[in-house]
């Protein structure tokens, strides 16, 4: 049976009478790297200062290895590595210090050599002050940071945003390095999808605070698909077909976005409704996670202009 | 160890501040006990009196030269208090690295321990040991003619406490999260400002006690927030 480390059961949040999570419900095996997606104000960085303790939730509770939230010892921390958003570290200190000060804290387990390393391939000067570093720079010392206690689960908020494209491989390639590590669990948020793709094998999609998905990359990629049939005619006036998203209509072309739809569905469907011809599009995952976090009824940029 | 690596990390926050207190209280009230000996209406008529002169009630009104220093500690101390209080619980608002710092392995009242005991330090360190060190400069018969009293020492510890005092408010009004006006620090603030302006009334003891009782009433509401807040 695979182990959980990190569970939430109805895990709810208030701020106020704004919702910010809704009864999530959430599973996370050991060993996967899971990345948390959502689009701004979806509700992330709270979900995950609720698992963390930061937050208090107003209902249902989390478990971080077994361990409740609002109630991790400092032995449990201790093997949680946590990357802040924005990767906020104390300005005043150099990269040197920092790393005194956290590997205070993890007397066992901080790896010098590890740490030494990252900082080398970064190319990061340890006396440099983190004032003085760009933010770029300051997301490789938080991660070398998180890294080099060799967490068992690495929780990381958004660690990538405003980091331009080189420095975002470097970051991911970091990560990669505690992946290879077996029996490593990671769980990060991102608005970026392609690093979603490139690092995770298993996605959590958060909407308005309410929990969409939760299963592996391949699962959702399959699970969504873009359908556009031609007709002969006119497009039917109704369409029924079971996990449709989203429908657009042309004079002639119906443009359909399905969600765990099978193939023999889809053919059978287009047959009933008189379709000339379909074709199944091949969609990315950044594609796919708009339409899947799409309201129903939602409008184009400018779409006023068409009328 | 743990405790010890927080407790560095609040030190050298409070570094700049608790030098800067004791420059400006090192320099000012040095300067006011440097002037004063040579104020002719205070040391030159006393180091003329004899046994034998009789005494105006005036000039039994002069005061021991120490406690000429007393305004400047008092606001070094407030001042301490106030930056001290916004580095150690405002900052890391404004710079949102509380979350950084709360997730290691240490619990919070390790890590609030560390930022109370970095601030007793500070006061200890800069306007404590100068208070003493003055207390002991004026002291040296050769000095003043006025003798100075351990109860002026002691106002002067006073102050220092009302400076933490003032920390501690700092503290909880960056930790709570009600309005400013429906706040327990509200009244608590009020009560602070009756004591410092009953000062002069009171006894020793009285004003000791209404300090004691103040700091334990705020150290018991600041670990009680910081333990259940969120950040």
């Amino acid at each position: 049976m695979t182990e959980i480390v990190l569970e939430t059961k109805g895990l709810t949040k208030y701020y106020g009478s704004t919702l910010a999570v809704d009864h999530m419900d959430l599973q996370i095996p050991r060993g996967c790297i899971c990345g948390f997606v959502g689009r701004n104000g979806a509700g992330k960085t709270t979900a995950i200062k609720l698992m963390l303790g930061l937050l208090n939730p107003t209902a249902g509770s989390s478990k971080l290895l077994g361990c409740d939230s609002s109630a991790l010892t400092p032995a449990i921390r201790q093997r949680i590595g946590y990357v802040t958003e924005g990767h906020r570290l104390f300005r005043w200190m150099s990269i040197g210090g920092l790393e005194k000060f956290q590997r205070a804290f993890f007397p066992k387990q901080w790896d010098d050599k590890f740490f030494a390393d990252m900082i080398e391939y970064f190319n990061l000067p340890k006396k440099q002050k983190i004032k003085h570093l760009s933010n770029g720079q300051r997301a490789q010392v938080s991660l070398a940071l998180a890294l080099a206690p060799n967490p068992e689960l690495l929780i990381m908020d958004d660690p990538t945003l405003g980091l331009d494209a080189a420095i975002r491989r470097q970051f991911l390639e970091g990560m990669i390095e505690l992946i290879m590590r077996q029996g490593r669990t990671v769980l990060f948020s991102s608005h970026i999808l392609g690093d979603v793709e490139r690092v995770s094998d298993r996605i959590v999609v958060i909407d308005k605070g309410v929990l969409r998905a939760n299963c592996s990359l391949e699962q959702f990629q399959k699970a969504i698909k873009k359908v556009i049939l031609s007709f002969a005619d006119s497009v039917p006036d109704e369409v029924n077909i079971d996990g449709l998203l989203h429908c657009k209509r042309s004079e002639k072309q119906l443009e359909l976005t399905l969600i765990g739809t099978d193939d023999e569905k889809i053919s059978e469907w287009a047959k009933s409704a008189g379709a000339e011809n379909y074709q199944i599009v091949k969609m990315n995952l950044e594609d796919q996670f708009i339409e899947f976090t799409a309201p129903a009824n939602h409008k184009r940029l400018f779409q006023w202009e068409e009328r | 160890m743990r405790f010890s690596t927080l407790l560095r990390k609040e030190l050298r926050e409070c570094l700049p501040w608790l030098l800067l207190a004791a420059i400006v209280f090192l320099a000012v009230g040095g300067f006011v006990l440097h002037l004063e000996p040579y104020d002719e209406n205070y040391n030159y008529r006393y180091s003329r009196i004899s046994p034998c002169d009789i005494l105006s009630c005036y000039d039994l009104t002069y005061y021991p030269i120490l406690q000429v220093t007393g305004p400047w500690l008092l606001l070094s101390s407030i001042g301490l208090g106030l930056v001290l209080g916004v580095r150690h619980f405002w900052i890391p608002h404004f710079t949102r690295t509380w979350p950084f710092l709360l997730h290691r392995s240490a619990n919070r009242q390790t890590i609030l321990a560390a930022k109370l005991t970095a601030a007793s330090i500070a006061f200890i360190i800069s306007l404590g040991t100068l208070w003493f060190g003055f207390y002991w400069y004026a002291c040296r018969p050769e000095v003043f003619a006025v003798p100075q009293t351990l109860r002026v020492f002691i106002e002067g510890w006073i102050f220092i406490m009302l400076g933490f005092v003032v920390y501690l408010g700092t503290a909880l009004s960056a930790l709570s999260t009600a309005n400013w006006y429906t706040t327990k620090i509200f009244g608590l603030l009020l009560a602070t400002v009756i004591i410092v302006t009953t000062l002069s009334q009171w006894t020793l003891a009285g004003i000791f006690t209404a300090i004691a009782v103040g700091v334990a009433v705020l150290l018991s509401q600041i670990f009680d927030t910081f333990l259940r807040r969120e950040f």
